[in-house]
């Protein structure tokens, strides 16, 4: 049996390449993704180690939670140490040297006078020490930057950008821009870059100046004396300092800050590994569906194999079997074309400006491992219910003329399908309304899957339907690709079912995404009155002069600073934001319900959205006791209650208050209002006046700033679009791999239309049109699908902001569009195989 | 010879050769047959397995290419066209009748008969059509497809198909091959009529003596070569003739 089974295999080349073709995509993309996952850790490991190099022990406040953090709360963060710290740290004996240093964000401006910040790496800034034995910081060429007016830059940005040593430079930190003169290039550690950061070191009080650091430092950096070792030293830092301050040795450092930048991209992986399950679970339908017809294509030989007495064990084997060697076989393929993948990865992020850092790929034993167990069980899982289909050959079947494997009967599908459905219906609503993110995805998979198992019961009405106007438009050939696009209908459908699972997430993806921006266009709207938002690239550093000289302006009515943070109430972390209250209620839609609205000055001053202040049964005057990273415990009064203000969010403080109990002290973004009977361009050309002081910030009116949304809204969809892409290219493989089997099987058919008078440019049209006519199929399933679930989704994100369900049918007509195109492609190959059939083999083959 | 309008030559081959393979494994299936095909007449091409009786049909009928020598229909050397002029060449100018899965599955019984036309994207002539149904017995069967239908039923529609087309020669592969012998005797009778009744032209490649009995001439062909033809047979004449020949 094991020698009819390599037999059939190699006999049949072709249809192994096809199937392997699938599972090489889809191991491919999952052992790419972990390749990619592993690479990057070892980048940021090594980076890290090379970083605190010279750091045996950091000294450093405890931490807190953050005070900005990210959307869902969450984030710790370390205050800065004062400067007393470093002489207790330096009578601790064993240390051997120990210096304060001062860590911040500064931003380099180019030749054109253009801020330089890459998307993705961040715009660092450090001191550079005294000490060369207390930093990585390497200087290369010139030497080391000392007094107020000198700055080193890395060798990687300078480069890159064109500074040279001796060049006068413009930087950005905390306030507006200084200019310095550049005294040297430097590596970090043994690297020209720190993962295309752009990195600007001062001597260690112009840093603290820059950032807002006098008198403080963000942390010490500790050399042990020779013969102690630092955990040794940590832990009598730890002794002498604990609980004010907190001592980690270098490495424990490294790998704290590596596991961070981790966490933060972890979601990069996870991302990709979704899309590489979905590229999985589409290959499986292709091969589920080849393993089908291959068995469909076998009856005979299987039968005959029955009746010359084997058992249906053997036949299963058999069929098994194959699926065994070819799942093998593709996995290792699979797992070298997923270290390609990976590269395609890195170069598909940098492309759309998110890039990651270049060096050697990592492979680890695992990501193989994972990649070709993963190939092996879904290529066996994928051949076991053909090969039941195949036990269930009669031997009698060797003796009929056309081969018809037993079909399963409709009630059956309906009752399948139907209980599937439900099924994932209700994980998918549970999923959905609880946050059980594993419960959606159950629930869209078996959606899938109920789509495709009553795929079939549609396929030959529907198909028919789609071929109708192209049997009209395309006469014979197109009436002949009508018919045999419906005269299988399971294989239409599953090869259709296939293309379905991408094009759902395509159109659910459209969908959430034009419900997002419809209602992000609508709240900013209805929320935001301002006629001009300034906002920096990154969060961070916004010069903090900028809004009291937009103040000055005549032109303007209304300027405020707006500010968000994190503080705690009750031990529960809460958002919150910072304006100046009476400008912001000119330009900002603020309704006061309760009380009055505090002065900006005042520095004890909270302010609390209506439902919040009755649900915490809080009124102006109350005082209510807020904790914050700085400051601790703070007593704050309540001034005022205001009706629901979707830009402000919940709780609202004065800018001083902001600034009394916040380690950042500038704004993340500043609103400022056209004064009236002031032209807009007079009032935006005095705005731009102001900014160009700011080489950092970007100036926007309302109509940019929802072009802005879009834009990064677009550029999100892209790259889920070029993700997304993998699938629908493997649906669409899944199209010519059922073409090219459908014409092996049809080829006396061929020979025949051949024979009495079709050419081959009739036979490409007709296969052409075949194939057009299934992916146009699996589109429409695809978008049925996807609008079902764009519609739950989106009324299950209501809360979240997404508040119009928005149907883009003019993009879905696009995909169609597509659709068709792609399936005019899947079939040129199998097209011009069908052309070129030998007549005379064709109506002689057995 | 009855033929009313046995005039002029729907197809013909001179010196044609054909050898398959080449070197030492070559082997010579037709040996410089020349061979001429009156209008109106029914030929059949008689001989043992591997005499190259489906070869010379094949060649003839322009399906596979010839080594060497000429082959005519009407006025058109075949050898010398490439694949499309030869394709619509068949199209229009040749029917078809082979032993086995002649029809469209998924076409039914009158889609396939106007099957040549559809693909020329030509109007069948109603009338003739409806006389071919008529005379095939078919009018009942049209809405069917080719699984709905007897092999003798399909052989019918292919019969009708290889007619409807009015084509200038039909070669027929064998077409009684597999059917039982009331089927085969009702093409066979069909076939006759037509060239008899209709003045329609047939080559027919056959191995049974009885079928070669409804020929108005038959052509033995042995090793490649043409060695014997027979003018009006029987089935009996044929028999003597093939057992003179040693076959």
């Amino acid at each position: 049996m094991w020698k009819a089974t390599i037999r059939s295999l190699m006999a049949h080349k072709l249809r192994l390449i096809l199937t392997g073709i699938a599972i090489v995509l889809g191991v491919g993309f999952v052992t790419g993704t972990l390749v990619l996952s592993d690479t990057l850790s070892a980048t940021f490991n090594n980076l890290f180690r090379g970083i605190t190099a010279g750091i045996d022990v950091q000294v450093r406040s405890p931490k807190t939670f953050s005070e900005q953090g990210n959307q869902g709360g969450g984030g710790t963060q370390h205050l800065p140490v004062p400067e007393t710290v470093l002489s207790d740290v330096e009578r601790i004996p064993g240390v051997a040297a120990a210096t304060g240093e001062a860590v911040g964000s500064a931003i380099l401006i180019d030749s054109k006078g253009k801020a330089i910040q890459p998307t993705g790496p961040p715009t660092l800034g450090f001191s550079f020490p005294d000490d060369p034995r207390l930093t990585s910081l390497r200087v290369k060429d010139g030497r080391r930057p000392r007094g107020p007016t000198e700055v080193a830059i890395d060798v990687y940005t300078a480069n890159k950008y064109g500074f040279h040593v001796g060049d006068q430079v413009k930087v950005v930190a905390n306030g507006p821009v200084q200019t310095y003169t550049l005294v040297a290039t430097m590596r970090i550690g043994t690297a020209d870059s720190l993962l295309g950061a752009t990195v600007t070191a001062f001597d260690l009080p112009t840093a603290q100046k820059a950032f807002d650091l006098v008198g403080k430092y963000s942390d010490i950096n500790v050399k042990s004396a020779g013969g102690v070792a630092a955990t040794q030293l940590r832990d009598r830092i730890n002794r002498a300092l604990k609980p004010r301050y907190e001592a980690v040795t270098g490495s424990e450092l490294a790998k704290e800050n590596a596991n961070d930048i981790q966490k933060g991209i972890g979601f990069i992986t996870t991302f990709l590994l979704v899309f590489a399950g979905v590229a999985l679970l589409v290959g499986t339908f292709l091969i589920v569906n080849t393993f089908n017809i291959i068995v469909a294509q076998r009856t005979r030989e299987l039968a005959l194999l029955r009746a010359l007495g084997a058992q249906r064990r053997q036949v299963m084997a058999s069929v098994v079997g194959e699926a065994m060697i070819t799942g093998a076989f593709c996995s290792v393929v699979g797992v070298g074309f997923g270290v390609l993948t990976a590269i395609g990865l890195q170069g598909l992020f940098s492309a759309i400006g998110f890039k990651l850092p270049a060096s050697g790929l990592v492979v680890q034993p695992n990501s193989i491992i994972v990649g070709l167990v993963v190939g092996f069980v879904v290529t066996l899982l994928s051949s076991l219910l053909p090969a039941r289909r195949a036990t269930r050959v009669a031997p009698i079947e060797a003796l009929r003329d056309v081969a018809a494997p037993p079909a399963t009967s409709a009630r059956s599908r309906i009752i399948a399908g139907a209980t599937t459905g439900v099924i994932g219906g209700v994980a998918l609503a549970a999923g959905l309304l609880g946050s059980g993110i594993s419960l959606v995805g159950t629930g869209a998979l078996l959606i899938f899957l109920a789509v495709a198992f009553l795929a079939p019961l549609i396929a030959k009405p529907v198909a028919g339907l789609i071929g109708t106007p192209i049997a009209r438009i395309y006469k014979l050939p197109g009436k002949l690709a009508r018919e045999n696009a419906t005269r299988n209908p399971r294989r239409t459908a599953a090869t259709a079912a296939a293309l379905m699972i991408g094009l759902a997430l395509v159109t659910l993806v459209s969908i959430l995404a034009a419900s997002a921006q419809v209602s992000t266009n609508r709240a900013i709207d209805r929320a935001f009155t301002a006629d001009y938002i300034i906002t920096t690239k990154q969060f961070g550093n916004f010069p903090a002069t900028l809004a009291d000289d937009l103040r000055k302006l005549p032109q303007l009515s209304a300027v405020t600073p707006f500010a968000f943070g994190q503080f705690k109430l009750d031990g529960s972390t809460k958002q919150l934001s910072s304006v100046d209250p009476r400008e912001f209620a000119k330009l900002g839609n603020l309704k006061v319900v309760e009380g009055q609205l505090p002065a900006d000055t005042d520095p004890a001053a909270l302010l609390v959205d209506a439902s919040e202040a009755k649900a915490k049964h809080w009124h102006a005057g109350t005082v209510v006791a807020a904790e914050f990273a700085k400051t601790g415990k703070v007593q704050l009064p309540v001034k005022a209650v205001y009706a629901k203000n979707q830009l402000i969010g919940k709780y609202l403080v004065t800018d001083a208050t902001f600034r009394a109990n916040f380690t950042q002290q500038f704004a993340n973004i500043v609103l400022a209002k056209k004064a009236p009977g002031v032209s807009a361009q007079v009032a935006r050309a005095a705005v731009d006046r102001v900014a160009a002081n700011y080489p950092s910030v970007d100036v926007k009116d309302q109509t940019q700033l929802k072009a802005d949304q879009r834009k990064q809204i677009n550029q999100l969809l892209s790259v889920i679009f070029a993700l997304l892409l993998f699938s629908i290219g493997i649906a669409l493989i899944g199209v010519v791999n059922t073409l090219v089997l459908s014409i092996f099987e049809r080829t006396r058919e061929l020979g025949l239309l051949r024979a009495v008078g079709m050419t081959r440019r009739q036979i490409r049209k007709m296969i052409r049109w075949e194939s057009v006519i299934i992916a146009v199929f699996g589109t429409l399933l695809g978008m049925a699908v996807g609008i079902g679930f764009g519609i739950s989704l989106v009324s299950a994100l209501h809360s979240q902001g997404i508040t119009d369900l928005v149907i883009p049918f003019s993009y879905l007509l696009g995909y169609l569009v597509v659709a068709v195109l792609a399936g005019i492609v899947a079939a040129i190959w199998p097209a011009r195989r069908a052309a070129r059939l030998d007549i005379l083999q064709a109506i002689s083959t057995e | 010879m009855t033929a009313p309008v046995a005039t002029s030559v729907a197809a013909r081959a001179t010196e044609l050769v054909k050898v398959y393979g080449h070197g030492e494994t070559a082997v010579q299936a037709l040996d410089r047959v020349s061979v001429a095909f009156p209008h109106g007449q029914f030929s059949a091409i008689m001989g043992p397995s591997g005499s190259g009786k489906s070869t010379l049909m094949h060649c003839l009928a322009g399906l596979d290419s010839v080594t060497s020598g000429q082959v005519f229909i009407g006025d058109t050397d075949i050898t010398k066209l490439h694949d499309n002029d030869l394709t619509l060449l068949r199209r229009d100018k040749v029917g078809f009748i082979f032993q086995a899965y002649n029809l469209v599955p998924t076409l039914n019984a009158i889609e396939n008969i106007t099957l040549p036309m559809a693909i020329a994207g030509r109007d069948p002539d109603q009338q003739w059509l409806d006389q071919i149904i008529d005379t095939m017995g078919l009018r009942d069967r049209l809405k069917h497809r080719p699984a709905e239908l007897s092999g003798g039923q399909q052989q019918r529609v292919a019969a009708a198909r290889a007619l409807a087309s009015r084509p200038d020669i039909i070669y027929a592969d064998e077409p009684t091959g597999n059917l039982d012998s009331r089927s085969s005797a009702e093409i066979l009778g069909f076939l006759h009529r037509s060239v008899r009744d209709l003045g329609q032209t047939i080559v027919m490649v056959t191995h049974d003596a009885v079928a070669a009995g409804y020929a108005n001439r038959v052509i033995f062909l042995q090793d490649g070569r043409i060695v014997d033809e027979l003018a009006d047979p029987t089935a009996e004449s044929v028999l003597d003739r093939m057992k003179a020949m040693g076959a």
